[in-house]
């Protein structure tokens, strides 16, 4: 079965779980979504790698999810977000998507990749954007950086497919969720005195 | 032997020695000066791609290495890159000893240096993006310490440099098919806009500077100044080096004016943010604005004074953070958090630091007779020839950074204690005289040590 015909699906994935990832729906369900997030962006990244070496992505993306959650169930659940909260968040993710769509056609002109990929990068893109922008909390910020990279990703798989710059992503990947656990678990460390 | 083994290879071999020194400051101190100092004594001394002779002994240092079809490149031609920074980083692991930022300081700070001389020697440039982010991630632990709660000066730095990755990647991606494709006017924009927010979200440019002064006021000041002398500086060596490779991004037309503008709003951002602040640590952070924004002007003005300018100014930059970083966290040791309120009449309690603090400020304000100012006077001179209303724009920036300079001089002289007193220790004191004694030195006689840096600039040989 060629997957490639139906790749246009992984983008209401990417959507949802990014949307998860916004409006937060605990530390159980963001580690799930993070984790289906990354599944879409293997599947994306397949169109022009061999999966192979596209399942660095995942299995990266996986292990990533796994530090920042592992450190968050350490540190403890934050307070819940208020519904409005949410809803403002959903809100302003309808919005994103909408200038996301215009967008799209407009980076299939200059990139000459195709529909999925633009749509997919962009959409990661500007939520992990959105995510930094409203969030203080480390780990949440951190998060925010991986969905910008992770679209940033999608985008580069199509333009180069450089071994060694795959490989430093994914060690940028995997340093930045040790930096996420590091900053969530670091004010109940020991200090110096 | 070969050459990005000793500079890159050895100190990253001891930064992860030095994880099971850390708690042993003296140790750590120790270990990690003598490295830099050792490795900034090789580059002076040992040519690299020539044939040495000691005695019997005949041995050659290549300048290559190749990592997963990658190649890591030191020529001859960075022996002068290789002393400044190590021998910066010398200074910088001494002082640590009394500064005291922290465990994480020693190992990371000399695998942070590591990872810069690999994002300044690797081939093709690319990688030099993936590599200084690398760098900033290491950095992220140093800067916020365990047992402190996290800053958001740390986080928005951590926001900003990570956000200059994706643009630097794609701009050399539209870099390659412009070289197959040159007369594409499109193209070139595109590069050139994806270039220029790359650089500046590493070289915090306006308006991508505001964590700055966040980071500044929020972390050890010894910590962020070590960040803020060594990250702007790599990565204006690879801008540099960028310009010098691609003749389309050198001779743009418009490359000139865009950097003039944005250095004269960084200068004068500066120079009124410092003079505003009450609390010390953030004059520091605007004072980096505006010591960057000279930089970037020297780079803007595109003549062979604005380069030599640039490369000169290199060594009175990091004298000026190091003195001021050092200054400022023996304050921070010897009484509450350095605003102004608290440093009252300081100049009769802590003699020693707040002199090397206004010293160290008014250096980077361009005060005659001290490091910066011969650079300055020619930067200004230089401005002058190209717009007027540039100059007037500088000089209100650098007269804001006076005025603040003389209200904090004002504050330390007043006479609150009427009774003198050396509050530091003898050490602090010694090494805080050897740095003011540095920067009065090189302002009164420039000639002497600032030509030896034009060795600096002599690889970019397209550039002016």
């Amino acid at each position: 079965m060629n997957l490639d015909q139906y790749v246009i699906a992984a983008i209401p994935i990417l959507m949802l779980s990014s949307l998860v990832l916004l409006v937060g729906f605990g530390w159980r369900g963001t580690q799930i979504a993070l984790s289906v997030q990354y599944l879409a962006v293997f599947w994306l990244v397949t169109l022009n790698w061999p999966i192979g070496m596209a399942a660095v992505k995942l299995v990266v993306g996986l292990m990533a999810s796994a530090v920042l959650a592992t450190a968050q169930s350490n540190a403890g659940e934050n307070s819940p977000m208020p519904r409005s909260g949410q809803v403002f968040r959903a809100i302003a993710a309808v919005l994103i998507w909408i200038v996301v769509f215009s967008a799209s056609p407009a980076v299939m002109v200059l990139t000459h990749i195709k529909q999925a990929t633009s749509l997919g990068s962009l959409i990661l893109m500007s939520m992990g954007l959105l995510q930094m922008g409203m969030n203080r909390q480390p780990a949440r910020v951190v998060i925010g950086l991986m969905c910008f990279l992770a679209g940033f990703e999608i985008l580069y798989a199509a333009l180069e497919s450089s071994v060694l710059v795959a490989g430093l992503l994914a060690a940028v990947n995997l340093s930045l969720s040790l930096v996420g656990a590091y900053l969530s678990a670091s004010p109940g460390m020991e200090g110096d005195q | 032997m070969n050459a990005p083994l000793i500079w890159i290879g050895l100190p990253a071999v001891f930064s992860i020695g030095l994880l099971f020194l850390m708690r042993r400051s003296g140790w750590a101190t120790a270990v990690s000066a003598f490295v830099c100092l050792v490795l900034a004594i090789l580059a002076w001394q040992v040519p690299i791609d020539q044939l040495i002779r000691i005695g019997p002994l005949s041995f050659k240092v290549t300048s290559e290495i190749v990592i997963l079809g990658r190649q890591f490149i030191l020529v001859d031609a960075d022996r002068s890159f290789l002393v400044l920074v190590y021998l910066l980083g010398f200074f910088w692991f001494l002082g640590a000893w009394v500064a005291r930022p922290g465990r994480l300081f020693w190992p990371v700070g000399l695998g942070m240096i590591a990872l810069l001389v690999a994002a300044q020697a690797v081939e093709p440039f690319l990688f030099a993006a993936l590599l200084i982010e690398v760098a900033v991630l290491l950095s992220i632990p140093m800067l916020n310490p365990p047992g402190h709660p996290v800053s958001q000066g740390t986080l928005r730095y951590l926001i900003f440099q990570t956000l200059a990755l994706p643009f630097i990647l794609l701009a050399g991606w539209i870099a390659g098919i412009i070289e197959t494709n040159p007369n594409d006017p499109h193209l070139l924009i595109q590069a050139a806009v994806l270039f220029g927010l790359g650089f500046a979200f590493w070289l915090a440019v306006f308006p991508f500077n505001t964590w700055v002064p966040l980071l500044t006021g929020e972390t050890h000041p010894y910590t962020s100044g070590f960040v803020l002398s060594f990250l702007p500086g790599v990565a204006l060596f690879l801008t540099l080096g960028f310009l010098d490779s691609y003749s389309w991004l050198r001779d743009n037309p418009n490359l000139p004016t865009i950097l003039q503008l944005v250095s004269t709003i960084m200068v004068v951002t500066g120079g009124i943010g410092a003079a505003l602040q009450k609390e010390l640590k953030r004059m520091f952070g605007y004072a980096v604005v505006f010591e960057s924004g000279f930089s970037l002007l020297a780079l803007g003005l595109r003549t062979s004074v604005g380069l030599q300018e640039f490369a000169t100014s290199l060594i009175p930059r990091f004298f000026a953070l190091l003195l001021f970083s050092f200054a400022l966290s023996i304050f921070e040791q010897e009484g509450p958090a350095p605003t102004l309120e608290n440093i009252r009449g300081s100049l009769r309690r802590l003699p020693f630091a707040s002199c090397g603090l206004l010293v160290a400020y008014f250096s980077l304000a361009g005060l005659p007779l001290l490091a910066e100012f011969p650079i300055r006077q020619a930067l200004i001179e230089a401005a002058a020839g190209q717009s007027l209303v540039i100059l007037a724009w500088i000089l209100g920036g650098s007269l804001a950074l006076w005025g603040g300079g003389f209200r904090l001089l004002a504050i330390m002289a007043s006479n609150q204690q009427p009774e003198w007193k050396i509050g530091e220790k003898a050490f602090p004191a010694v090494l805080l005289t050897l740095a003011m004694a540095g920067i009065v030195f090189i302002g009164l006689l420039p000639g002497v040590v600032l030509p030896g840096l034009l060795d600096l600039i002599k690889v970019y040989t397209h550039l002016k």
